[in-house]
């Protein structure tokens, strides 16, 4: 009777495995690639030296830079028709050291949308541009969010509005003194002061996008390429504004009014410099 | 001065290292090793807001009983390698627990808080306390000497500096052998090593690893302030002022290298001229390690955590109170074509603080006194030494 029972058994299994099951062909992986960002600093058009005053800005400071550290977020690869992929890179926050130099690469994480096709454009894999957050926004830039330097030694202190510096840009510039004497250019968020009693009323959030217009690339499938991006160190100081570190001093991180100069002279800051293969 | 303490140190170490090196040929791998058989790993509890990366080597991974071995060294003056009463040190014999693991410049034996060695020597720089060392990464001494960076392999890990201290003639003046015959002569200290080290064969490298496994428990991070951050405390009115100018550049702009609420290691283990000095020999500050120009007269940026403990300050003890300290950063500073960018004060020659806000920034650095660190008894000494 056993014997019976498990020959049943068996043969049902049997004969369900053999069926024919509808098949349906298998999907296939989305065509993805790898990317990664170099990036490099510039002044006056050529690679930034630092720790020499070399440099003039348009105000006329002679200036120096020693060290420049930043963070860019929220990074979008553009396509023609406006649509883009976003970094959902674990890591979508990078931060940039000059000191360190394992910062200037920043491999990203995600798969990219790619292509199998040199024709379709506006589709994935065809990229002609890229945007990002310059600092972080204001739903992200969360205190203690980093607890681990180098990021954690960016914060922005909580009386002044809490998260993390977007940018410190460190040199010196020759003042009317003729004293060299330095600069702490740093952009984060703005507080608004009482204009009686001086207290704190009100922050601004001072992070703002980057459109870097980029030589178009495709990205293939099983493609890795290299994005070159380079900060324009002196841009920082001109169009629109023309900044003038006598007029501001060495440091701005309570002076909104300075800030907003410096964020509003952003916007061509930087510049893909070229997209290569890896 | 004319080759200047710190080379000829520097010279003596390099000849010691090679020594070290060939006696001790079966050196530490960077390879993790396992746990020793029966031992209890050792988990630190990070307190909140603070790294979670820790610089704890994975060929020296923590234990109950590597730690505790380690305090039992760290307080015992046979780590001399001597047993006359007189010539005995341990690290603890400078290094105080109610002074943060520092001098305190009210040492009973060294006058103002500056230590000799056994030698009678005086030791070229004041202390730095060993306080949250396990977070950091930028190695250690006042220029960073001690790091990954260093080309002597002995000499880059918190682990070196305890062989160091041993043969140092302005410390211990010792030798580590007779440093490690004496230990593994003491029956007691066997049986530590066999429970922290799955053996009870006593080495030198042993010795340093355990203190160094001791050195990475002493955690300051239940002072007033953290209490505050935790909001389990309120800072007074003249506390919270100083906060303020603590934190603020147009204050006395001290966080951007000492850390504050995102940074509660209060330091961040990096170098700066801070402006103390014009001429710069080159012999001991940062410059004298990495060789560029603008480390001249740069030093670690001390934790301040405990500060009001641990004088006197800067790197050779010029100031012997913290109100000499503020007075110095608010009005003392010295202008030269390296110091550091972040010393924007330098243009007014200081913070130019008033006496009042003088009075509370220093208010607000009381605040980071941990008696719990100054007082734990897991960081103190044992009730008695093995035998």
């Amino acid at each position: 009777m056993m014997k019976r029972v498990l020959s049943v058994f068996l043969t049902i299994i049997i004969l369900m495995s053999a069926c024919k099951k509808d098949t349906q062909p298998e999907a296939e992986d989305p065509a993805s690639g790898k990317i990664s960002f170099n990036f490099h600093h510039y002044c006056d058009g050529q690679e930034l030296i630092f720790d020499q005053r070399i440099y003039t800005n348009e105000a006329g400071n002679e200036y120096m830079v020693n060290e420049i550290q930043y963070f860019i977020s929220d990074v979008k690869l553009v396509r023609d028709d406006g649509s883009y992929y976003r970094i959902h890179s674990w890591k979508e926050i990078h931060y940039v050291d000059t000191d360190i130099p394992e910062t200037m690469v920043w491999q990203v994480y995600d798969d990219i949308p790619a292509t199998q096709s040199w024709n379709e454009t506006n589709s994935d894999g065809h990229y002609s541009g890229i945007s990002f957050t310059f600092g972080i926004s204001e739903e992200k830039n969360q205190s203690l969010m980093f607890v681990d330097p180098p990021e954690s030694l960016m914060f922005w202190p909580e009386y002044l509005g809490g998260g993390y510096h977007y940018m410190k840009l460190n040199g010196k510039w020759l003042n009317t003194n003729d004293l060299e004497v330095p600069f702490d250019f740093h952009l984060g968020i703005g507080q608004i002061y009482h204009p009686n009693s001086g207290e704190i009323t009100g922050f601004i959030q001072n992070y703002f996008t980057i459109d870097v217009q980029a030589p178009s690339f495709i990205l293939f499938d099983g493609q890795e390429i290299s994005i070159s991006l380079v900060m324009h160190v002196d841009r920082w100081f001109k169009d629109p504004h023309t900044y003038d570190h006598n007029e501001w001093g060495g440091d701005i991180m309570q002076t909104q009014a300075a800030m907003k100069l410096g964020c509003e002279n952003g916007h061509d800051v930087f510049e893909v410099l070229g997209v290569g293969l890896k | 001065m004319e080759l200047g303490t710190f080379m000829i140190s520097r010279i003596k170490y390099g000849l010691i290292a090679a020594v070290f090196l060939a006696l001790f040929s079966c050196k530490q791998e960077d390879d993790p090793v396992p746990i020793p058989a029966g031992a209890t790993p050792y988990i630190i509890e990070v307190p909140f807001g603070f790294p979670q990366k820790m610089n704890i080597p994975a060929n020296n991974p923590m234990t109950v009983e590597g730690v505790e071995l380690g305090r039992y060294l760290f307080y015992d003056g046979r780590l001399s390698g001597r047993t006359h009463p007189d010539s005995l040190m341990s690290c603890a014999t400078c290094h105080r627990q109610e002074r943060a693991f520092e001098c305190g410049i009210d040492h009973p034996q060294f006058t103002d808080g500056r230590p000799h060695g056994l030698a009678g020597q005086e030791t070229p720089h004041v202390m730095l306390p060993l306080i949250n060392l396990v977070w950091n990464g930028n190695g250690y001494l006042w220029n960073g000497w001690v790091s990954n960076d260093n080309s002597v392999e002995s000499m880059r890990r918190l682990e070196d500096i305890v062989w160091m201290t041993v043969v140092d003639p302005h410390e211990i003046a010792g030798d580590t052998s007779r440093t490690k015959a004496l230990i593994a002569s003491i029956p007691g200290y066997r049986e530590m090593f066999k429970a922290a080290f799955g053996s009870e064969t006593v080495t030198m490298e042993r010795i340093n690893m355990a203190v160094a496994q001791f050195v990475r428990t002493l955690i300051s991070a239940n002072s007033k302030f953290d209490r505050y951050m935790r909001g389990e405390e309120q800072l007074s009115a003249s506390e919270l002022n100083g906060f303020v100018l603590f934190t603020t550049e147009e204050g006395a702009d001290c966080f951007h290298c000492h850390g504050g609420f995102g940074n509660p290691l209060f330091t961040t283990n990096l170098f700066y001229n801070n402006g103390k000095d014009t001429v710069f020999p080159g012999l001991d500050d940062r410059f004298a390690i990495t060789g560029d120009p603008m480390d001249q007269g740069a030093y670690k940026a001390t934790t301040l955590r405990n500060i009001e403990l641990t004088g006197p300050y800067m790197h050779d003890g010029r100031y012997p109170t913290l109100e000499d300290v503020i007075e110095f950063y608010a009005h003392g500073l010295l202008w030269s074509p390296y110091i550091d960018p972040l010393m924007h004060h330098i243009a007014n020659g200081g913070t130019q603080l008033t006496p009042t806000e003088k009075t509370d920034l220093i208010a607000f650095i009381r605040t980071l006194r941990d008696e719990d660190f100054l007082t734990n008894p897991a960081f103190g000494p044992p009730a008695s030494l093995p035998e």
